[in-house]
């Protein structure tokens, strides 16, 4: 996967959890995913499909699903209802959205978000791709960005993280 | 003013329809819809004067349903608020007939300024 995809997704989401919730968010970690379990508790996964083909899923802690649903609702959530599930895949098709538009190139359509919830689930990648994932933190607790293209990864993650534009 | 408002996502009517009310739009002026099939049947009951729609929607995307709506109807505005960016998706929603577009994630001053610009304050 060209590793510069990444960044797209971390300047997506900056954007997003800014104009859309009003906070701002910091990444924290940038690792390859090796593990087909979600890292937080509400998943919403993403194809897209153009000239590679491949899928984001964003992960978020249950305390960041609620307040974000929140925010954008101008209401209290308890538990992980269908307006939170909502609320959690539209932000990933933000997410998902403005990544694609910065991989103008690509030529990728966005397929619609479907979200799980829980730990007991696996997302799986096909079997040739080696998904990035990064770490964030927010105000309200984590969230994670799982990237996976069928592309061949160039550069190490010490190269990557190295890189001036992943530094968010 | 009758508005018809197609997203397939909850929330983001909810956003929509504060910002309406906000306006003046009174709450049983505004139609809802899921997707572009249903949108596109609640336009042909309704006179509406404006419609507000997403791109990336289930059973009938927004594009497709925008088409729809210019065949029969050239002139009501048809307002597109979608993530769909990329200068090609712009062209091809202008061809289409769209009268405006907005950009996801847009900030509540962004929603607000260009609903303002069509949604008559007199409402």
């Amino acid at each position: 996967m060209n590793v510069a995809f990444i960044n797209h997704f971390i300047e997506s989401a900056t954007n997003v959890f800014d104009t859309m919730l009003g906070v701002q968010i910091t990444r924290k970690s940038l690792s390859l995913k090796d593990s087909p379990a979600p890292t937080h508790e509400v998943s919403a996964i993403i194809g897209l499909s153009g000239k590679v083909v491949g899928s984001v899923v964003v992960s978020f802690s249950s305390n960041v699903a609620l307040k974000g649903a929140g925010e954008m609702l101008l209401m209290e959530f308890d538990d992980v209802n269908a307006e939170v599930v909502d609320a959690v895949g539209e932000l990933t098709n933000m997410i998902a959205g403005g990544a694609k538009a910065a991989m103008d190139h690509m030529e990728l359509s966005l397929g619609l978000p479907n979200v799980v919830c829980g730990r007991d689930h696996r997302i799986f990648f096909p079997g040739n791709v080696k998904p990035i994932s990064v770490g964030f933190d927010t105000p309200w607790g984590e969230v994670a960005i799982d990237v996976g293209f069928n592309d061949v990864l160039e550069g190490n993650l010490e190269d990557i993280a190295a890189q001036e534009a992943v530094t968010v | 003013m009758k508005i018809l408002l197609v997203d397939d996502s909850g929330t983001m009517r909810a956003i929509q329809k504060r910002c309406l009310f906000k306006l003046g739009v009174a709450e049983d002026q505004v139609v809802e819809a899921d997707n572009g099939q249903t949108g596109l049947a609640e336009f042909e009951k309704g006179n509406f004067d404006i419609v507000l729609t997403d791109w990336n929607m289930p059973v009938m995307d927004g594009l497709t349903m925008l088409k729809e709506i210019r065949s029969r109807n050239k002139d009501i505005p048809i307002i597109m608020i979608t993530t769909e960016s990329e200068r090609a998706r712009v062209v091809a929603a202008i061809e289409a007939g769209v009268s405006d577009y907005l950009v996801k994630p847009y900030t509540a001053d962004a929603l607000n300024a260009k609903l303002e610009k069509w949604v008559p304050a007199s409402v």
